[in-house]
């Protein structure tokens, strides 16, 4: 009896060890994805955990780094800076090589902290404001997003020049990015406001994880706009699309770029989002590079669809900056990865030739104006 | 002016969901003296079982009954259903733990409250979910300038007819009077002959009951739901139950319908009034409280349920 046992110990070590050994001849680099898997954008960081997912696939079908493979851990960061600061810690404890994210702009900021003291890089894929770069010199943080100062000046050009819109209405929700986009529509409309083209009528902000909007919305249509612009995210989008056409505002809704996906039109409902323009980074489908036409038809066979925001693809942008810095750099030092980010010309992402300024932002962002069709898709806007 | 009674409208719709979470809070203090924490997720819960009837085979419920029969028949099931899940609570989480004192029983609500949103979230799932349009009609009017949706008069009117109903049964009948001395003295209640069980049964399923109707309704008035937004709510129509007196009926319904009413007319009122309106209401409610430490219409004396 006691000899049984003393086998089955030495009979369970040894696979153990044999099936530790195998994993020895390619030791994987270990990228962290701190992305909101629950809470209010669950489903952006879903599509992003999809999304790095299918990028490693491609990477690791090419060989990975120099014949390592990529693994991916992911961190949990709930959609709220107190848990990011939390999923943060745990990417930093486990050791990671590098880590993409996050989503939102106020969750990315305590995380993009804690990887700078620990001198790790970080990649943020969805958090646009305009602080993260440029409050502090941040020597580890990059993002393959855009910047909500360039998107505010595509509105105010747009809304006055193109559509002559003159009473404008300017509502967010006084997070780091609403307030952010809101603030910078705000500086770039301010030439046409002293040019007597433009008047911004109402400029507030409402709070957002409620569900009643009732009082906003009134005390917006008697200000009488020609255009709503609403700059946060899209649970409180939907809900104002909603509450608004149904106390009779007719004007247009233009929402930010955290506006668009298929949730928004889920809470919005078909009916009342159809007709909604959103400022926005060119989507998924209408990016033509050599690899998005792989990347999306490797996404599609595997989950159904491609994603219903951009997002996710830049979170797929982060992991092959990443890749390409490494293998540029040839080793997974922190301080190597950093320099490496700065100088490469060499990185192709989904979205084209990922390029980092000075300090990590990307460049060349263009933005369009996207209208929702009758089915609830995304389509770019003609007047 | 069309503007003030329209804001006025819109804080009673808010104000009606708040009241009537608030009976429920208040009637379980009442005779329990019990703050039940896992009240606002059963709200959450309602809103919940509401969706999955009406959702059930594609609105299959509304095309054999119609939109109003629909509303009717999902309102009746929710109504059960919470009202089980009520009893099921109190069963589980407080009749175990009651002889032990008020602590445990506080962390027992909190540690209940918990488990039924992480329920929610496991079979539900995390993302928002949305009523389907088509279950909810969608009709309104203008009237003397003032734009209001059919559903909207549905909802005050079916608030304050369950206000009344539960007036009537607490305030008129003779369980409600048992209901009524339970509350004031435990003890001499039952030595008088009164069935403590039958009353907290009578709570528990009631209370609950109420605030999961008020789920459905407001799944259908604002479309979209999430699993912890019961939290929300919860929070609202306790501040409700202390604005208006905890352990009283009325006060409960005053409380919650003045916390609608003042939410929507200072954000409606106040430059940037939307993101100050919490601070406001807390503001308001301290005050109250400094004047009358029992709520607005609570008195030491007064018989609490």
């Amino acid at each position: 009896m006691k000899r049984n046992k003393i086998f089955l110990i030495v009979f369970t070590v040894g696979i153990f060890l044999l099936s530790s050994l195998s994993c020895w001849a390619e030791e994987p680099v270990i990228i962290g994805l701190q992305a909101p898997i629950t809470g209010d954008y669950a489903i952006e960081g879903q599509m992003a955990k999809q999304c790095v997912e299918i990028a490693a696939e491609l990477i690791n079908q090419e060989g990975g780094i120099n014949g390592r493979p990529v693994e991916i851990i992911i961190a949990d960061d709930g959609s709220n800076p107190k848990d990011s600061a939390l999923a943060a810690q745990k990417l930093i404890s486990q050791k990671v090589v590098a880590v993409i994210g996050s989503y939102g702009s106020s969750v990315t900021e305590p995380a993009a902290d804690l990887f700078e003291r620990n001198k790790m890089v970080s990649v943020g894929y969805g958090c646009t404001a305009v602080r993260l770069t440029m409050s502090k010199d941040r020597k580890y943080f990059f993002r393959t997003c855009g910047r909500d100062d360039s998107q505010g000046q595509f509105f105010a050009k747009f809304a006055v020049e193109a559509m002559g819109w003159k009473r404008i209405a300017i509502m967010h929700d006084n997070q780091t990015y609403g307030k952010g986009v809101a603030e910078e529509t705000l500086k770039y409309l301010e030439p046409y406001l002293q040019e007597g083209k433009a008047e911004v009528v109402y400029y507030d902000a409402v709070t957002p994880k409620e569900k009643d909007y009732s009082a906003a919305i009134t005390k917006l249509r008697e200000t009488q706009p020609d255009v709503w612009y609403y700059t946060a995210y899209y649970p409180e989008a939907g809900l104002l699309v909603r509450q608004g056409r149904e106390a009779g505002i007719t004007i247009p809704f233009v929402g930010s770029n955290a506006v668009p996906n298929d949730d928004f039109v889920k809470i919005a409902g078909i009916e009342y989002a159809k007709g909604t323009l959103m400022t926005q980074e060119p989507m998924p489908q209408d990016i033509d590079t050599p690899i998005s036409k792989v990347f999306l038809e490797a996404y599609r066979a595997k989950f159904g669809d491609i994603p219903s925001s951009p997002w996710p693809i830049y979170a797929a942008d982060g992991l092959f900056a990443l890749v390409q810095a490494i293998k540029n750099a040839n080793s997974t030092q922190s301080e190597d990865i950093t320099n490496a980010m700065r100088s490469m010309t060499n990185a192709e992402g989904v979205t084209g030739k990922i390029l980092f300024t000075e300090r990590g932002d990307r460049k060349d962002i263009p933005y369009a104006m996207y209208e929702y069709n009758d089915e609830g898709k995304l389509q770019i806007y003609q007047p | 002016m069309g503007i003030f009674f329209e804001q006025l409208l819109n804080g009673l719709t808010i104000g009606s969901f708040y009241a009537l979470v608030a009976l429920g809070y208040s009637m379980v203090y009442g005779v329990m003296k019990l703050i039940n924490f896992a009240h606002g997720d059963l709200f959450a819960f309602g809103s919940y079982v509401g969706y999955t009837i009406l959702i059930w085979g594609s609105g299959r419920i509304t095309q054999i009954f119609g939109i109003w029969g629909g509303m009717a028949v999902t309102l009746l099931i929710t109504f059960i259903t919470v009202a089980i899940a009520g009893i099921l609570v109190e069963k589980a989480a407080y009749r175990p733990v009651y002889p032990a004192g008020r602590l445990p029983l506080v962390v027992s609500a909190l540690g209940m409250s918990i488990f039924i949103q992480n329920g929610i979230m496991a079979v539900w799932g995390p993302r928002f979910q949305a009523y389907p349009s088509e279950v909810v009609p969608s009709a309104a009017f203008d009237f003397f300038g003032i734009h209001i949706t059919l559903l909207k008069v549905f909802i005050l009117f079916f608030s304050f007819f369950l206000m009344a109903v539960i007036y009537y049964i607490v305030e008129k009948t003779t369980f409600g009077a048992a209901v009524r001395a339970a509350a004031l003295d435990r003890e001499t209640a039952t030595m008088l002959g009164i069935d403590i069980r039958k009353v907290i049964f009578f709570v528990f399923a009631l209370g609950p009951a109420l605030g999961g109707m008020a789920g459905v309704m407001n799944g259908m008035y604002y479309r979209s739901i999430q699993f912890n937004m019961g939290w929300n709510y919860g929070l609202k129509a306790f501040t409700a139950t202390i604005l208006g007196g905890i352990g009283n009926i009325p006060g409960a319904m005053i409380g919650g319908l003045l916390l609608g009413i003042m939410e929507s007319l200072f954000a409606g009122y106040f430059p940037s009034g939307g993101a100050w309106k919490d601070g406001f209401i807390f503001i308001v409610l301290i005050l109250v409280l400094i004047w009358r430490p029992t709520g607005l219409i609570g008195e030491k004396i007064a018989e609490k349920v």
